[in-house]
């Protein structure tokens, strides 16, 4: 469990690390997240080489969405993704109800505006993965109602 | 044994294109890219075969054969045999083999099944290089002396 929280904490550091850089340039209060994006899509790229070295040849999109939903959101978040929807013309509702990195805020709506940065590495690590497998994909991500609860939309084009 | 191995990304840019032999012949350099290139469209027809077998209905052991990551035997002109390999995340591994030299003929579908599975780890050790950029060439040392390696040694 230790190790577990080691991430957590060297995730949130990262954030306020890179955030910190990007103040000076803007005032305002939309945030820099690009630094942290990147991060985020060449951990993903390279980490999905990796986990998926041993795997047969996924056969069509929802094979590799499947894989994204339980053996990556495993290795990463340590749970399975809790809600899996599609229309079946390419656009996949990821829902997960506990998200790791969101999961140390406390309820409420008080630090509903931070949440976005801390999920912004998640995000692209999701957008790399995707793109890795040949998929173009616009990801975005909303927090619901409760303030742990992530709720991905994977649009393929 | 081979005489080149490929690395391509998966919009066709090569990634890597390494050899034995005359490595200071550009004559040389030019065969192996145009070598491993005329394999591309082979290697598309059978990845698109494979997708389209899939969907149709298929015992279990053609199956499990179409869904692995070896490709095997692409084609084979008088000189030489290419072999393809394409992992998960559409980087396409190549490997040539002489078919006139003594070692390079009578090689076995399983050796080279194993070289290219060794090379897939290669690349997957290579790409986590922090200083090496998703997309860019792979320009290690390191990853072209243990390539060098397999395509001596191993097949």
């Amino acid at each position: 469990m230790a190790d577990d929280i080691l991430f957590e904490l060297l995730h949130s550091e990262i954030i306020n690390y890179s955030l910190e850089q990007s103040k000076d340039n803007k005032e305002k209060k939309d945030m820099d997240l690009s630094v942290v994006e990147y991060i985020g899509f060449a951990a993903g790229y390279k980490i999905m080489e990796r986990l998926t070295r041993e795997w047969p040849r996924f056969k069509d999109e929802l094979d590799t969405m499947k894989f994204i939903c339980t053996d990556f959101w495993t290795c990463i978040y340590k749970k399975q993704i809790d809600n899996l929807r599609t229309n079946h013309q390419g656009v996949y509702v990821l829902q997960d109800n506990a998200f790791r990195f969101l999961t140390n805020f406390s309820n409420g709506h008080q630090y509903l505006e931070y949440a976005p940065r801390d999920i912004g590495i998640k995000m692209d690590s999701d957008g790399s993965k995707n793109l890795n497998h040949n998929i173009r994909s616009i990801a975005a991500y909303s927090i619901i109602k409760e303030i742990q609860e992530l709720l991905g939309t994977l649009t393929l084009r | 044994m081979a005489v080149c191995v490929a690395v391509i990304g998966k919009d066709n840019s090569p990634l890597y294109i390494g050899g034995v032999g005359n490595d200071t012949s550009t004559d040389n350099e030019l065969s192996r890219q145009w070598l491993v290139h005329t394999a591309l469209d082979a290697l598309e027809e059978r990845l698109a075969t494979t997708n389209t077998g899939n969907a149709g209905t298929n015992t279990n052991t053609a199956r499990t054969d179409l869904r692995d990551l070896y490709l095997g035997l692409l084609y084979s002109t008088d000189t030489h045999k290419i072999y393809g390999y394409v992992t998960n995340t559409r980087i396409k591994l190549v490997l040539v083999t002489s078919s006139t030299s003594p070692s390079g003929s009578n090689i076995r579908d399983a050796e080279v099944r194993t070289a290219l599975r060794r090379l897939h780890a290669l690349y997957a050790d290579a790409i986590c290089n922090p200083f090496h950029l998703p997309g860019d060439q792979i320009t290690s040392p390191k990853f072209d002396k243990q390539v060098k390696n397999i395509m001596m040694n191993n097949v």
